[in-house]
């Protein structure tokens, strides 16, 4: 019916020479972009919107919808071969990811990367394209008590992360929360753990809590035993570089979970592309066969959150091309751009400018195609990056974290930081600490603390709201379940050599 | 002492201390080269937007020599970039796009250096209208039955909005006082999320710009009950202002507008004053205005200056009233 004639208004649109060139244009510029850490998406489409004011919209809207999704491929590249991640939402691809390239499969992690972005955000346009309206009117239902059960659930899943020491993971992940606190709070407008510096106003830029436990923690620990620093195995033959069958067959569930999950997190204007990678991980770690593989390089590991950032541009662009509502920073910026060039977003936008969202969906899926064959050949080609040796490559990727945290506009007091979550990591690392708890804590920290807080201003401090409403009472309880899980095993374990041993006396 | 009353004084500084350009001393003051419009939100927020918009319109109609170059420095919602533009002290070619913000921020936040008093005010712009607004389908058909609904019910009912310090809280703190009702007020940090709110029925009302309401009007999601503006306005014929509902609070509007370095010579204000004046009776701004339903807030620095002091005033009231610690 409508779908079908629409989208082949749509693709009468998107094929049109003039904007399939506007699409290339947008998704190179977003894979360069992603690759490039620090420049995101959101600075990107702002500086060039300017540009686009004499533009045709149809071919504005699909070269600056390209950028945001584009960049999400390029997203993983530095992530996985100099553990930095390029934006926040690949900083969970650092941990198998990064890992693969240390055990000579960088290729593979590479293009598995590059094939499940094209899978979930093919399924993410699907998913724009056949249940946006339903989907959008769902995401209304969420609330404050929602939004925390969603990250209390992501923090259960992800404790899973932690490594041999439940008792450090959990002390790594307070660090974070409490680095989280740090600015001023959305509430009372006090200025928490600032030290009375004007720059921690705002809090400390995520991005550079990531790239310096991450990179530069990796960078001086490779530093210090100089015996371990050689050159990482990089096989030859273009065969080798890219991803197996058997390793396709791995990932069939991370495909469908990294779709999924991505999207419907997508649409909640109030989550994102980080809580959904961090989620689809979890699961994926939750229901593997052996979990305890994951962090050591697994190639689901990788698959699974980056089909799910991906997945969730279709998911963002819901809540804004059929309520109005952006949800992010880079959607607040396509808004501005829809009411630049004449449009009135909102409701009636899809009813009003019929070919400029189906052009635009139609264009997903052309410019999904074109990352995937943009992207596969550069796999062998960046693959080789890590034949470098450790004198170059070890200061090359100390340029490339200051790189990226000074075009993210924090200037030299962020690049200071940069230095102190660097020693942080390195000292966390010689330590036996696992990093990623920490991040994760600094990552949901926030919005969990705000999701609280507001729940419990609209139940004037009646903690049952978190229970007494049905989605937020499920997932709750779900989280209750996954924490608890590994303590009643071991509970069990106790008990099971406790009657073998009374039955051995 | 007001800052206007240095400028003599600054300009001579200047004079003895650099050497004289023939040009500056012949025909006033002139950019020569590229000239920095500092904004205090990341690439894409409000001020941004705004900006980068200006300097479209500034090159698209040939008002200035020189190109506008938008400058990014973020941080403490605006503590930063007028922290950035007093430490420019007599630089020539910066210019700064403030907001309301500048003048709250310092008032609540111990860390701010600077305030828009240490800044030379140049022209206001535009006066940014808000209007009151419920769910379609909401028990309120009035401003007056929500307050009756507050009354009977403390504290049940619930508002969205930004901080503690927009004006969203403004608007509620003034209502409150002026009627004795009292509700609650959920911060939320994005306009979306705070308008999903609204439609989600989560919250009962919330303080939303007219243009972001506009479509949810048309679209039969929202209906507005006031308006907290002087007078109607053209796109909302029918809903009465606060005053005509009843409700005689003053109007706090979301301000914005050009300020300068301080220290800066006289010819220098006069000369963007009269760039800015140009730029607002141009058809292309006077459309911007209309697509984005802002109002026309021209002032010149004079007038700025008055401004500046009476709205840091009454803020600094609103705020002690709302319970926040006040530090200046």
């Amino acid at each position: 019916m409508d779908v079908i004639s629409g989208l082949w208004q749509g693709f009468a649109v998107a094929l049109a020479p003039v904007n399939l060139m506007w699409c290339f244009v947008g998704v190179f510029l977003g894979t360069v972009v992603g690759i490039l850490p620090g420049l995101g998406p959101a600075a990107t489409i702002a500086m060039l919107l300017p540009l686009t004011y004499r533009m045709d919209p149809s071919g504005a809207i699909i070269m600056l919808a390209g950028i945001y999704y584009g960049a999400k491929y390029g997203g993983s590249t530095t992530a996985i071969l100099l553990n930095v991640p390029g934006e926040s939402a690949s900083v969970v691809t650092c941990l198998d990811g990064y890992q693969m390239a240390r055990k000579g499969r960088a290729g593979a992690a590479l293009g598995i990367a590059a094939i499940a972005s094209f899978v979930a955000g093919t399924a993410g346009v699907l998913g724009l394209m056949l249940i946006a309206p339903p989907i959008a009117k769902f995401a209304l239902s969420f609330s404050s008590p929602e939004y925390f059960a969603l990250m209390a659930l992501g923090l259960a899943l992800v404790s899973l992360l932690a490594g041999h020491s439940y008792l450090k993971a959990l002390l790594a992940m307070l660090v974070g929360l409490w680095i989280a606190s740090m600015g001023t709070d959305l509430f009372s407008s006090t200025s928490r753990f600032t030290f009375g510096q004007m720059q921690l106003l705002d809090g400390i830029e995520f991005v550079v809590v990531a790239i310096g436990i991450f990179a530069i923690g990796e960078v001086l620990a490779t530093v210090e035993s100089p015996g371990d620093a050689q050159t990482l195995p990089v096989p030859k033959g273009l065969r080798n570089l890219l991803p197996t069958v058997q390793d396709l067959k791995d990932c069939r569930f991370a495909f469908a979970n990294g779709s999924i999950v991505g999207f419907l997190i997508g649409v909640l204007p109030g989550a994102g592309s980080t809580i959904a990678s961090f989620i689809s991980y979890g699961i994926e770690k939750a229901v593997s066969k052996h979990p305890e593989k994951f962090g050591t390089g697994v190639v689901e590991g990788v698959a699974a959150p980056e089909g799910a950032n991906n997945a969730e541009t279709g998911g963002a662009l819901v809540p804004l091309l059929t309520l109005g509502i952006p949800g992010s920073g880079t959607t607040a910026i396509l808004l501005a751009a829809l009411v630049l060039w004449g449009f009135k977003p909102g409701p009636l936008l899809i009813a009003d400018n019929p070919s400029l969202f189906w052009g635009l969906v139609a264009s997903m899926y052309v410019g999904n195609v074109m990352l995937l064959v943009l992207n596969l050949p550069l796999v062998p080609l960046f693959a080789q990056i890590l034949r470098l040796p450790p004198f170059v490559l070890m200061p090359g990727i100390l340029g490339v974290c200051l790189v990226g945290v000074l075009s993210a506009g924090g200037g030299l007091f962020d690049a200071g930081l940069l230095v102190l979550f660097g020693v942080l990591g390195y000292a966390m690392r010689k330590l036996d600490y696992p990093t990623a708890p920490l991040v994760l804590g600094v990552v949901l920290g926030d919005s969990m603390e705000r999701a609280l807080r507001q729940s419990l201003m609209m139940s004037q401090g009646e903690l049952s709201i978190l229970v007494s409403r049905p989605i937020s009472a499920v997932m709750l309880c779900l989280a209750a379940v996954i924490l608890f899980l590994p303590v009643i095993k071991r509970f069990n374990r106790w008990r099971t050599q406790a009657i073998d041993t009374s039955g051995d006396a | 002492m007001t800052i206007r009353n240095l400028w003599p004084a600054a300009a001579l500084a200047l004079a003895v201390l650099t050497p004289p350009t023939p040009a500056a001393f012949a025909q006033g003051f002139k950019p020569t080269r590229p000239v920095e419009l500092v904004v205090h939100t990341g690439p894409g927020g409000g001020s941004d937007v705004l900006a980068r918009a200006m300097v479209q319109m500034i090159e698209k109609e040939k008002l200035a020599p020189v190109r506008f170059v938008v400058v990014n420095r973020p941080g403490g919602n605006g503590t930063v970039a007028a922290a950035y533009l007093a430490e420019k002290k007599g630089e020539t070619h910066s210019l700064g796009l403030f907001t309301g913000n500048w003048m709250t921020n310092p008032l609540v936040s111990a860390e701010a250096k600077v305030s828009l008093k240490d800044l030379t005010p140049i022209v206001r712009l535009v006066l940014e209208p808000a209007v009151i607004a419920v769910k379609a389908d909401s028990p309120y058909k009035t401003m007056g039955d929500f307050i009756e609904a507050a009354k009977k019910n403390p504290g049940k009912l619930k508002q969205s909005g930004g901080s503690i310090t927009s004006r969203d809280n403004v608007v509620r703190q003034l209502l409150q006082k002026s009627t004795g009702a009292q509700w609650a007020f959920i911060s939320f940090p994005g306009g979306g999320e705070r308008i999903a709110a609204l439609l989600g029925g989560h919250v009962e009302m919330m303080v939303i710009e007219p243009q972001e309401a506009g479509e949810q009007i048309r679209a039969g999601n929202m209906r507005v009950l006031a308006q907290a503006t002087e007078k109607r306005l053209p796109s909302l014929p029918n809903v009465p202002t606060l005053k005509e509902a009843g409700f005689d609070v003053p109007i706090v509007p979301q301000v914005r507008g050009v300020v300068a370095p301080p220290g800066i010579p006289a010819q220098n204000v006069a000369y963007w004053e009269d760039l800015f004046a140009r730029l607002v009776k141009t058809p292309t701004w006077q459309k911007y205005l209309e697509d984005n339903q802002f109002e026309e807030g021209f002032q010149k620095s004079a007038d700025l200056s008055k401004f500046f002091d009476t709205f840091s005033a009454r803020m600094r009231t609103l705020l002690q009233e709302a319970g926040v610690k006040v530090y200046r």
